[in-house]
């Protein structure tokens, strides 16, 4: 795996809005193929991390290579469902990078757009407003914006919320396949059992916590740095066996 | 009933109005969807003073008005295509100064010169060939950006985020766009004045908005009712003898709030009954 140029590398990278970095100590590579789960709270920096790779913040001190441009699948905004577009029409946003500036999308864009929307298993509902779409689909049809882009690194900002059992597979399946590709995968999530399905995770609190593979990487001492808050393991839960709960920091202070 | 289109300043004036409901079909939706209505008002509204500045010092009224409207757009409207925050703040500060000045410069400096009135509320009924000569330019120059840098205005709009990594995020189209809103807004201003170029601009698309959802039906629609509104303010104006830049506005206005009216009466129809639409 070490003869393979890594997809990302970062190196004691920080990053921030204004002069103090809201991130920093960040250090870890993703080669080709690989899914990495970025785990951590609110404000821990997933979002400023992925807005660095975006190329939306620079780094204020370190380095951060990356080798391909990054395809993303953000959150969808209650203001975007609004927008005037359909599947199609996002799909095709992919294509803007492949052709001079001048020229509107041709019919080789347009198949290789609906073949996107046809592998995220969306081809009859290509004309469909991007808004009526339920949460799942419109995060499918993000990632056949990417497909379309042909992106060699993909983001995933929180693409799990809100969605039911089935919706989870079909992406999980998805983000699988994508790896299966050669394309490196970020995933940021508040899922930690989800995470321990894929190749590696991050843990980010403002700084990096810790970063391998995740039943080495995800002890209780890693969690409880990464959310701030106790952990509790919870024994046998239905025959399921031993898992972790997670109580928030300073619970005990809450009024009852 | 319609003896008004015989005259050949009236048949000029429909003319402009339509040429520009073009400009406005196209460029309005655009305005709409990037959330640049505020600063298309502003662009047209700092454009006065360069008029009155042109008027008092004798070169050319758009020429005036392009120069301190593209000024705004370079400085401020740059700051509202990356939606920074404050540039609303920024937009309305300049908007203001941008009155004022234009109004004091045209009572106590070119004392003779400038009628206020008709810069800020236009004179569509003495529209010259140049003005037409402008409109049809501005138009052109709409449907050619559209064509070609419209793909990239619906990315970017669409996901600022993302546009980097898709190769979008040069801020020359962008730039192209708050340019090309400046223009129109000169353009509009012999017909319906600073103050009234959104009536043309903004409120045809964003009364179709509310009936569309792509962007070729929203500008072919908008473009539509912008001519339909242009024309009837016109006859209307010459009928009644109304100025014809504050009767297509009050209609412009009139046709928006119908249209979210009934809008908002089938939303509460289909509510109560429990039926979709």
């Amino acid at each position: 795996m070490s003869d393979v140029r890594p997809l990302v590398r970062a190196e004691r990278l920080a990053v921030g809005y204004g002069a103090a970095p809201v991130l920093s100590d960040v250090s870890f590579a993703l080669p080709p193929g690989e899914r990495i789960g970025v785990l951590g709270p609110n404000g821990g920096g997933k979002t400023t991390l992925f807005r660095a790779l975006l190329g939306e913040l620079r780094p204020l001190a370190g380095t951060l290579d990356l080798a391909a441009r990054c395809g993303t699948v953000p959150q969808t905004e209650r203001s975007r469902l609004d927008y005037p577009v359909s599947a199609l029409d996002v799909a095709l946003m992919g294509a803007i990078a492949g052709r001079p500036w001048w020229k509107h999308p041709g019919r080789r864009e347009r198949a290789a757009a609906r073949d996107a929307l046809a592998r995220v298993g969306l081809a009859e509902l290509a004309d469909r407003s991007f808004g009526e779409l339920s949460g799942g689909q419109r995060q499918r049809v993000l990632v056949a914006r990417a497909l379309v882009q042909d992106a060699r690194i993909v983001l995933l900002d929180e693409p799990f919320t809100g969605l039911d059992a089935v919706s989870i597979r079909r992406l999980e399946d998805l983000l699988d396949e994508l790896a299966g590709e050669g394309r490196g995968v970020l995933i940021a999530t508040h899922d930690v059992e989800q995470a321990r399905a894929w190749d590696r995770v991050l843990c980010l609190n403002r700084r990096q916590i810790a970063f391998g593979p995740p039943a080495e990487t995800l002890s209780l001492d890693v969690l409880a740095a990464t959310y701030g808050g106790s952990i509790v393991t919870l024994s046998g839960v239905a025959g399921e066996g031993e898992r972790l709960a997670l109580l928030p920091p300073h619970h005990h202070d809450h009024e009852h | 009933m319609f003896e008004a289109f015989d005259y050949p300043f009236v048949q000029r004036a429909l003319v402009e109005v339509l040429v520009l409901s073009v400009a406005a079909g196209t460029l309005g939706t655009w305005i709409v969807v990037r959330g640049l209505a505020f600063y298309a008002h502003g662009v047209a509204a700092a454009a006065f003073p360069g008029l009155v500045l042109a008027d008092g010092l004798g070169f050319a009224a758009s020429l005036g008005a392009f120069g301190v409207a593209l000024l705004f757009a370079l400085t401020v409207g740059r700051l509202a295509a990356r939606e920074r925050e404050g540039h609303d703040s920024l937009t309305a500060l300049v908007l203001v100064a941008a009155l004022a000045i234009g109004v004091v410069l045209a009572s106590d400096v070119f004392e003779s010169g400038a009628n206020v009135e008709t810069l800020l509320f236009g004179s569509l009924l003495s529209v010259d060939a140049a003005d037409v000569r402008l409109a049809v330019l501005v138009a052109v120059l709409a449907l050619l950006a559209t064509r070609t840098l419209g793909p990239r205005w619906l990315a970017v709009g669409f996901d600022p985020g993302a546009a980097r990594g898709l190769g979008a995020r040069s801020s020359l189209p962008d730039l192209a766009l708050l340019v090309l809103i400046a223009l129109a807004a000169v353009s509009t201003l012999s017909a319906v004045g600073a103050l009234l170029s959104t009536a043309l601009l903004v409120v045809p698309a964003a009364t179709v908005r509310m009936v569309t959802r792509r962007m070729l039906p929203w500008q072919l629609g908008t473009t539509v009712l912008a001519a339909a509104t242009g024309t009837a303010g016109l006859w209307l104006s010459f009928e009644t003898n109304a100025p014809p830049g504050a009767t297509i506005a009050v209609i412009a206005g009139g046709l928006f709030a119908l249209v979210a009216l009934g809008r908002g009466a089938i939303a509460m129809y289909t509510r109560t009954r429990g039926v979709p639409a």
